[in-house]
């Protein structure tokens, strides 16, 4: 009689050591699919990218574009057909409902005077612009991510010195951020 | 009556042992989220070159626009990079 419940008792403990092997699987199954679930967040780097290339865009070994100024000053063609003369796209991909996914903002100042705007233009949808104001007090992941970056740039032909700033926002929260 | 006892102390360290472990694992899955969170958001100032530093495009821009400059230009972009060090 021992025996059987002997026999009982330790075929009920076998049954519990495999419940708890499945759990500990189903557990680590869940941490390794949790963390490999979530997308790599790269649009910091995809802004840096995209303002890299309008930097090479508006000026070449530091001196500016000859196509951004003209004899009378800048050139408001440049302007009309920016991602034509930089070679930018800014479509994105069909999952966003073809809303845009980035802007572009390009200020040039003189060297004289860094605070008024002598010439600038924008591109994309601007309302990710209101994203910046509130990145500025928080951090939010589901935010569209902003980078600001200037740099100088010479006009040897009027001998003139310019900052050119570009602000440059990418949003695809959806793709970075779960 | 012992015998009765022994099984319901065996059983509840049976029951107490589960719950550990179902315990730990649900903080893991937790810190895996969490680790997930921080750990895949990648930021240009966690990226270094194998040299140890980053390279900045703009930097060399303005590097390039300063040796070509004149002195009163240069003073400028001096000016203007301690301004930004300052807030920086």
């Amino acid at each position: 009689m021992i025996k059987m419940y002997k026999k009982a008792g330790s075929k009920i403990i076998s049954v519990y050591w495999f419940a708890m092997i499945l759990l500990v699987a189903g557990g680590i199954f869940g941490m390794v699919y949790l963390f490999y679930s979530h997308p790599y967040d790269v649009r910091e780097l995809e802004a840096e990218a995209l303002s890299n290339s309008i930097a090479n865009c508006l000026s070449n070994q530091g001196e500016i574009n000859k196509a951004i100024l003209d004899s009378e000053g800048f050139n408001e063609s440049f302007k009309n057909n920016f991602l034509e003369e930089c070679h930018l796209n800014l479509n994105s991909e069909d999952i966003f409902g073809g809303i845009p996914q980035y802007y572009l903002e390009i200020h040039f100042f003189n060297s004289n005077n860094l605070e008024k705007s002598l010439f600038n233009f924008s591109e994309g949808n601007l309302n990710l612009i209101s994203s910046c104001e509130i990145q500025k007090e928080k951090e939010y992941q589901r935010e569209a991510v902003c980078l600001e970056k200037e740099f100088f740039s010479l006009d040897k032909f009027n001998e003139e010195l310019y900052l050119i700033k570009i602000l440059t926002i990418v949003r695809k929260t959806e793709k970075n951020v779960k | 009556m012992l015998n009765k006892r022994a099984q319901i102390s065996e059983i509840m360290t049976w029951i107490v042992a589960t719950l550990i472990i179902i315990s730990i694992l649900i903080i893991f899955l937790y810190a895996s989220t969490i680790l997930a969170q921080k750990t895949k958001i990648v930021q240009i100032k966690n990226l270094k070159l194998d040299s140890g530093k980053g390279t900045d495009l703009l930097e060399i821009k303005n590097l390039i626009a300063y040796e070509s400059a004149s002195n009163e230009d240069k003073q400028i972009i001096e000016n203007w990079k301690e301004k930004n060090n300052e807030v920086s």
